[in-house]
C-alpha cells in the first residue's frame, strides 16, 4: 500500500510538471454556463478520461512486462538453466531498463534535454492540433473524449510511469500504479479547472523540481532492484514488496 | 475514375482513388481518398461548436474510452485476476464488457460499415468490408456467448480492432497531408487571391477575375499572384518556383515580377501585365495538378492487385475458419479466421506509390521542374541513356566571340571597325560582335554605305576608305592580301567546327589586306561538362544526336565531355537513331530546348525539355525543366530514383509483411489484435518511409563543385544572365501563346 502511496505522492508533486501543458487544457476547458455543479462534472468527467488513458497504459505495460517475464522464463525452462533464477534475470532486466528510463526521464526535469524530438514528435503535434479543435465543444462527451486523448500526449513523466509498470510484470499491479499516479495528479488537476493559473511560476519550477526528484528516487530504486545481487535483491525485492 | 477536376483528395490533394468518397465539412461538399483524410481535414479545418471535425473526435475519444476499459477488464480477466475467490463477480464483468462494447462497436464501426456500403453498392469489395466483418463476428460472437452459450468473450478483439484501424487511417492521413505539403504553394494558383486595388478601394480577387492592366498590391511574405510590373515599391523576390533557385532577387518600380514568387521583404503595387490564369504559375499548377492525377503503372498494378485481393482473403479466412473449426473450439477457430481478415487489409499497399509520387513530384516541383505524370518519373529512374541535342540545350544558343588573331591591327580596333559594319546586319553573329565590343566598352565606328555582299560578308566605308569582313573567299575577290600567319590560325579555328570570320581594310589610298581573323562559336554551357559528368557518375552513357555540322559537334562534345557523337542529323534522324539505341540500352530519355526537337523528345521514353518557351500546355516533353536548368539534371535523376526505390521498398515491405502475417494468421499463431496492430504499423511505416524523401538533400549549382578553371568566367556570365532573366525571353513573364 505505501507503494501505491508514494506513486500518489509522486503524481502530485509531478502535477506541478502538468499545469505547464495539461494544466492549460484544464483552464481551456473551463466553466460550463450551467453553473459550478455542471463546471465540476465536466472536469472529473475530463480527469476520468485522462486516467482511463494512464490506465490502459500502465494495464498494457504490466501485460506486456508479464508477456516477456514468461516468454524468457519458459524459454529458459527448456534451456539448462533453473527456472527461478532465469525467471529472476528477466524481471531484473526489465527492472533495470525501468529504472534506466525514469532515470532519463528525471533528469529531463533537471532541464537535461536528451532529444527534442522524443517528446514533440510527429505523434504529438498531430495529437494537439487535434485537441485543440475539440475545446470549445460542449457536452459531456467532450470532456471525456478531450481527456482520453490528452493521456495520450507525449509527457516525459507517463513515460516515467509506465517503465515503472512494465516492471511490475502484472497486468493488475501495472494498472494499479498507474491509477495511483494518475489519482496523484487529480487534485492540482481539478483545481486548475477552477483556479485557472493561480501558482507562481517559481513555486512551480521548484514542483517540477520536487518532482523530478521523486521520478529519480523511484527509478534508482527501480535500478537497484535490477542490478543489486540476488542474496541481497532478495531482501530488497522483500522491502520492496512490502513496502 | 472520375474525370471532374475535383478528382484530387481536399485533404492530401492525393488522387481520390478506390476509396473515394464525399462528406459536407462547413457546409461545403468535399472529396477524400479515405476516412482518415476525412477526420484530418475536419480537425485541421474546424472551427467553432457545429464542426463535424469535433464530433467525430469526440466519436474517437469516447470510442477510445470504451474500448481502453475493454481491454482493461478483458486483461485482467486473461491475467487471472478474476480467479478464485473472485470468481462470483465474473457475470457482472461480463455484462459490464458488453455494456461497454456495444456502444463502442457502433460509435466505431459506423464509418467503415457505411464506407462498405457505399463501396458494395457501386458493386465492389473494400478493405473495409474486411475489417466490418472481422470485427462484428467477434461483437456477435461474444454477445451470444454472454446470454447464451458461455465461453470466452472477445469484445477486446472487437474493439480494439476497429480502434486500431481507425487510429492507423487518421495517422496515414496525417503522413500523407504532411507529404503534400510541397504541393500546396504549386496547387494554391487556382485557389489563391490577389488584392486589386480599384479607385482607393482594395478588395480581394479570385486570381482567375484578375485582368491585364489591374493594379494589385502584394504585401511582405505573399506570393506574387499575378505577371507584372512594379509600379510602386521595391523588394527582394524569391523565383523559386518558377526558375528552380531559391534566391533573393532584387526588384524596383519598373522591374517585371512573376506570378507565383514570393514578395520577400517590402510592399509592392503591380500593375497586371496578363490575365491572371495564364501566368506561367498557373501553367504549372494545371500540369501538376493533371501529373497527380494520372497514376504510373505501378500503381495500376497494385490497385488491381489490391482489387482482386479482398475476395480472395474472404474466400481465405473461410477456409481457415472451415479448417480450424474442426480441430479448436469453434471460438478458436473465429479468432484464426478474424485474424486472416484484418491482417490481409491491403491498405499499405494501396499507399505505396501514390505518395511518393506525390513527394516526388512536389519536391521537383519547387524547384521548377515540371513532371508530366508519374510515369515518366519511374522510367527517368529506369533510364541507362540520355541523348543530348546540341544548340540551345548543351551551348548557348547564341553565337559568341571566342578568339581573335590579329595581323597588324589593335583588337580594339579590329572589334570597334567591325562592330560598325555589323550594326548593319542582321546576320546572328552581328550580335554576338556588339556583344564583345560591348564588354570591351568599345564605341562601333560609323561606317557609311554598306553593302551585304551575299553569302561573303559585308562591306562598307570608312572615312573613304573600304572596309570588309566576311569569308576568305571575300578578301580574295576584292584582291585583298591573307597573311600566311592569319590564314594558318583562321585553319585551326575552323578545324575545331569554328565559324571563322575575316576583317581587313585598306589604308591610305593602298590596296587594303585582312588584318584579323576572328572565331565564333555557340560557347557550350558553363554547367554542361559538371553536369554530364554528374550524369555518368550516376551510371548513365550520355549521347549527343545534333543537326550541326560534325565538326561542331566534335568539338561541343569533347568540351563537355560526352565520348559518343552523331552530327548531321534531320529531326526524322533523331527519332532514329534513338530506337537505335533503344534495344541497347533499354529506356531512352532525350534532352532537347522544346522547341525544335519535338519528334525526338516525343519518341523518347522520357522528353525532357529544357527551359520550354512554348506554352506547357502544349508541351510535349514528359519533364521541363526551368531555363537555364540543365544543371538540375543530375538532381532530378537522383530523385526520380529515390522515388522508385521508394515505392519498390514499400511495395515490397507491403507485400512481404502482409504475406508473411497472413501466413502465421492462416495458422492461428496471431491474435487478431496484434494483427490490428502490425496493420496499422504497416501502413504507417509506409508513410514514414515515403517521408523519408523529404529529408534528401536538394540541388548544388555545379559552378561550386567545378574545378575546370576555363569555364569559370562564363559562369559568372551565366549568373549575370540568370540575374536578369526576363531580358532573354526564355522566362518572359508572359509566355507567347
Amino acid at each position: 500500500m505505501t507503494y501505491y502511496a508514494l506513486l500518489f505522492v509522486a503524481g502530485f508533486a509531478g502535477s506541478f510538471h502538468c499545469i505547464g501543458m495539461c494544466g492549460g487544457f484544464a483552464c481551456a476547458l473551463g466553466g460550463d454556463p450551467r453553473g459550478p455543479s455542471a463546471t465540476a462534472v465536466r472536469h472529473v468527467l475530463y480527469n476520468i478520461g485522462r486516467l482511463t488513458t494512464y490506465c490502459f497504459l500502465g494495464g498494457l505495460a504490466g501485460g506486456l512486462g508479464w508477456a516477456i517475464y514468461t516468454c524468457l522464463g519458459t524459454r529458459s525452462q527448456l534451456g539448462v538453466s533453473v527456472l527461478s533464477e532465469s525467471l529472476n534475470a528477466a524481471q531484473r532486466g526489465l527492472a533495470v531498463i525501468a529504472g534506466l528510463l525514469m532515470i532519463i526521464m528525471a533528469l529531463q526535469f533537471f532541464g537535461l534535454r536528451w532529444r527534442h524530438q522524443v517528446t514533440t514528435g510527429f505523434g504529438g503535434s498531430t495529437l494537439v492540433v487535434a485537441l485543440r479543435s475539440l475545446l470549445s465543444r460542449r457536452g459531456h462527451a467532450t470532456p471525456l473524449a478531450f481527456g482520453v486523448l490528452n493521456g495520450f500526449l507525449p509527457c516525459p513523466l507517463v513515460y516515467a510511469m509506465v517503465a515503472q509498470a512494465a516492471s511490475t510484470v502484472d497486468v493488475l499491479s501495472g494498472c494499479l500504479t498507474m491509477v495511483a499516479f494518475g489519482l496523484g495528479t487529480f487534485p492540482t488537476m481539478l483545481a486548475m479547472g477552477g483556479l485557472g493559473r493561480l501558482l507562481a511560476p517559481r513555486w512551480r519550477q521548484r514542483g517540477v523540481r520536487l518532482a523530478g526528484g521523486f521520478i529519480l528516487a523511484l527509478g534508482l530504486v527501480t535500478l537497484g532492484r535490477g542490478i543489486v545481487p540476488v542474496t541481497a535483491g532478495h531482501g530488497l525485492h522483500h522491502i520492496w514488496h512490502f513496502a | 475514375m472520375t474525370a471532374a477536376p475535383e478528382a484530387l483528395c481536399r485533404h492530401c490533394l492525393l488522387p481520390l482513388g478506390r476509396r473515394g468518397f464525399a462528406r459536407t465539412v462547413n457546409g461545403e461538399s468535399c472529396q477524400f481518398c479515405c476516412y482518415g483524410c476525412c477526420i484530418a481535414h475536419q480537425v485541421k479545418s474546424g472551427s467553432g461548436d457545429a464542426s463535424e471535425a469535433a464530433w467525430l473526435l469526440v466519436r474517437l475519444g469516447v470510442g477510445g474510452f470504451l474500448s481502453m476499459n475493454i481491454m482493461l477488464f478483458s486483461l485482467l480477466v486473461y491475467s487471472g485476476a478474476f480467479t478464485g475467490a473472485d470468481r462470483g463477480v465474473l457475470p457482472t464483468i461480463q455484462l459490464l464488457l458488453w455494456g461497454l462494447a456495444t456502444p463502442a462497436v457502433l460509435i466505431l464501426g459506423e464509418p467503415f460499415l457505411r464506407e462498405t456500403w457505399s463501396q458494395a453498392r457501386g458493386g465492389r469489395l473494400s478493405s473495409s468490408a474486411l475489417i466490418v466483418l472481422g470485427s462484428l463476428a467477434a461483437y456477435i460472437y461474444s454477445t451470444l456467448a454472454v446470454f447464451r452459450l458461455g465461453g470466452h468473450l472477445y469484445f477486446d478483439t472487437a474493439t480494439m480492432v476497429l480502434m486500431l484501424f481507425t487510429l492507423g487511417r487518421y495517422l496515414e492521413a496525417a503522413g500523407r497531408a504532411r507529404a503534400s505539403r510541397d504541393l500546396a504553394p504549386l496547387l494554391a494558383a487556382e485557389s489563391e487571391s490577389a488584392t486589386v486595388l480599384e479607385g482607393a478601394e482594395e478588395h480581394r480577387r479570385p486570381v482567375r477575375e484578375v485582368r491585364a492592366g489591374m493594379l494589385i498590391r502584394v504585401k511582405p511574405g505573399e506570393r506574387i499572384p499575378v505577371d507584372g510590373l512594379i509600379v510602386e515599391g521595391c523588394s527582394h523576390t524569391d523565383d523559386s518556383v518558377i526558375s528552380g533557385e531559391s534566391r533573393q532577387i532584387a526588384k524596383t518600380v519598373g522591374g517585371c515580377v512573376l506570378a507565383g514568387s514570393i514578395n520577400l521583404d517590402g510592399p509592392l503595387l503591380i500593375r497586371s501585365s496578363g490575365s491572371g490564369d495564364e501566368s506561367r504559375w498557373a501553367q504549372i499548377c494545371r500540369s501538376v495538378r493533371d501529373a497527380l492525377r494520372q497514376s504510373s503503372r505501378t500503381q495500376r498494378i497494385a490497385d488491381r492487385l489490391v482489387g482482386a485481393f479482398v475476395p480472395v482473403v474472404l474466400v481465405l479466412a473461410g477456409l481457415t475458419l472451415a479448417f480450424w473449426a474442426q480441430r479448436l473450439p469453434l471460438d478458436q477457430a473465429m479468432l484464426a479466421a478474424l485474424s486472416v481478415l484484418v491482417v490481409a487489409c491491403p491498405c499499405a499497399v494501396g499507399l505505396a506509390a501514390p505518395m511518393a509520387h506525390s513527394l516526388g513530384i512536389g519536391q521537383l516541383a519547387r524547384h521548377g521542374c515540371l513532371v508530366r505524370s508519374p510515369g515518366a518519373l519511374e522510367a527517368l529512374a529506369v533510364t541507362r541513356l540520355i541523348a543530348f541535342d546540341k544548340t540551345g540545350t548543351l551551348t548557348l544558343g547564341r553565337p559568341q566571340l571566342i578568339d581573335l588573331a590579329s595581323d597588324g591591327a589593335g583588337e580594339d580596333e579590329v572589334l570597334s571597325r567591325l562592330a560598325g559594319l555589323e550594326r548593319h546586319s542582321e546576320h546572328g553573329l552581328a550580335r554576338a560582335i556588339a556583344i564583345a565590343a560591348g564588354a570591351r566598352g568599345l564605341d562601333p565606328i560609323a561606317t557609311e554605305d554598306v553593302q551585304i555582299v551575299p553569302g561573303r560578308g559585308l562591306r562598307g566605308m570608312v572615312h573613304g576608305e573600304l572596309v570588309a569582313a566576311g569569308s576568305a573567299a571575300l578578301m580574295s575577290e576584292l584582291g585583298w592580301q591573307l597573311p600566311p600567319a592569319l590564314l594558318e590560325r583562321a585553319d585551326v579555328m575552323a578545324a575545331s567546327g569554328h565559324s571563322v570570320v575575316f576583317i581587313g581594310w585598306s589604308e591610305k589610298g593602298c590596296a587594303g589586306r585582312a588584318r584579323a581573323a576572328l572565331s565564333f562559336d555557340d560557347a557550350p554551357l558553363p554547367e554542361a561538362r559538371a553536369t554530364i559528368e554528374a550524369l555518368r557518375a550516376l551510371g548513365i552513357r550520355v549521347t549527343l544526336l545534333t543537326g550541326d555540322h560534325a565538326g561542331a559537334a566534335a568539338r561541343v562534345a569533347a568540351t563537355v565531355g560526352v565520348d559518343e557523337w552523331q552530327a548531321g542529323l534531320l529531326p526524322e534522324a533523331k527519332r532514329v537513331a534513338l530506337d537505335q539505341c533503344r534495344p541497347r540500352h533499354g529506356a531512352v530519355a532525350m534532352v532537347g530546348d522544346g522547341l525544335n526537337d519535338g519528334p525526338g523528345l516525343a519518341s523518347a521514353d522520357v522528353g525532357i525539355a529544357v527551359g520550354s518557351a512554348t506554352d506547357l500546355a502544349r508541351e510535349t516533353a514528359d519533364l521541363v525543366l526551368p531555363a537555364d536548368g540543365l544543371w538540375l539534371l543530375p538532381w532530378v535523376v537522383g530523385r526520380a530514383r529515390a522515388v522508385r526505390s521508394t515505392i519498390l521498398a514499400n511495395l515490397a515491405w507491403a507485400f512481404g509483411y502482409n504475406s508473411l502475417a497472413l501466413t502465421c494468421a492462416v495458422l492461428g499463431l496471431l491474435q487478431p489484435i496484434l494483427a490490428a496492430a502490425v496493420m496499422a504499423g504497416s501502413s504507417l511505416l509506409v508513410v514514414l518511409n515515403s517521408l523519408r524523401l523529404e529529408r534528401l538533400p536538394g540541388p548544388v549549382y555545379p559552378s561550386a563543385l567545378q574545378v575546370s578553371a576555363a569555364a569559370r568566367p562564363e559562369t559568372e556570365r551565366s549568373r549575370q544572365r540568370r540575374e536578369i532573366p526576363h531580358t532573354w525571353g526564355d522566362s518572359s513573364p508572359r509566355p507567347e501563346t
